[in-house]
């Protein structure tokens, strides 16, 4: 009977350490909006900390590590490479789509000298 | 010859046994949750471009919303999610009673979610927010913000839905506890997309 209250309580205490540890990321991560870090850390802080906590929903909460690994890393690989792929194709053609707009908008300047 | 041919070819894996370990339910729903992860995936990168093309200046996100709400918001998301994970860890012990207890938890919780996301829409709304203008700079802000806050409330919804079937089933003793971790694993899903929009829409 013991073993049973042990087993269940066992069971349970792991999603509420996840629920834990996801509320202080949270925490720390809108502290961080609030500290005037140069962009650079900051974003690269709040990415990282947001792959962490994916990392522990998909981990703990929806038990891919308990299943076998090919699950996990085919899960991973395949929303990993093609954001990376989507990610790496457009940031350079958004730059020159801002580029071309900013060409094709008459500076402030200019207009206010036409009539 | 013709043996080690028909060997190499996929149909000679019977169907029977599963490459992953897992039941067919379980790889279905993993292949689902890969494709719709995919979808946001896509959302997300657009949203991307539409910000780096912005040429009017991106609107500071503490003037528009308020960042406590939505800080409110990810917590009843997260708490959601582990009253979730809760409810599949009973029903695979064969507690039936917290499953249903923990079930409910959940739907309360998605669906204060849903409030909460049915008053931010209305507020930016009121302050004359539209799909293709925004009275706070860059009009693709408002585009972006609500492509992805309505396809991923959508998700919250259906997964309201699914989760109001399994209670119902539960209570009736007629869901497994395989269906109650299906229905867990979209639950993870829709928290698991909202801890990349809080972070790339809200606070990057």
């Amino acid at each position: 009977m013991s073993d049973g209250a042990t087993a269940h309580g066992s069971t349970y205490k792991i999603y509420w350490v996840t629920w834990g540890i996801l509320l202080v990321i949270t925490v720390a991560m809108l502290a961080a909006e609030k500290f005037h870090l140069p962009r650079v850390f900051l974003v690269l802080f709040l990415v990282v900390f947001m792959l962490v906590k994916a990392t522990m929903i998909t981990g703990n909460f929806m038990h891919l590590r308990y299943e076998q690994r090919n699950l996990a890393f085919i899960v991973a690989l395949r929303l990993l490479v093609t954001s990376a792929i989507l990610f790496s194709f457009l940031t350079p053609e958004s730059i020159s789509v801002r580029a071309r707009r900013s060409e094709a908008a008459p500076p402030p300047t200019e207009t206010a000298h036409h009539p | 010859m013709q043996d080690a041919h028909v060997a190499a070819l996929p149909a000679g894996w019977g169907g029977g046994v599963s490459p992953f370990g897992a039941t067919w339910q379980k790889t279905m729903m993993w292949i689902f949750i890969v494709t719709d992860g995919l979808l946001f995936s896509g959302l997300l990168s657009g949203y991307g471009f539409l910000r780096m093309s912005a040429l009017t200046p991106w609107p500071e996100r503490s003037t528009v919303f308020s960042i406590p709400f939505i800080a409110l918001m990810t917590f009843i998301l997260i708490t959601s999610s582990a009253t979730m994970g809760t409810a599949v860890g009973a029903s695979r012990l064969g507690d039936r009673k917290t499953a249903l207890r923990f079930l409910i938890l959940t739907i309360v919780g998605g669906a204060s979610f849903l409030g909460c996301q049915a008053y931010e829409w209305t507020h930016l709304i009121e302050h004359g927010a539209r799909l293709r203008s925004n009275p706070w700079g860059a009009p693709q802000f408002c585009q972006a913000f609500f492509i992805l806050t309505g396809f991923h409330g959508s998700h919250v919804l259906s997964g309201l839905v699914v989760l109001t079937i399994t209670a119902i089933r539960t209570a009736m003793g007629r869901t497994p506890a395989q269906g109650v971790e299906m229905a867990g694993l979209y639950w993870h899903f829709v928290d698991l997309v909202w801890v990349f929009i809080f972070t790339l829409f809200y606070l990057v």
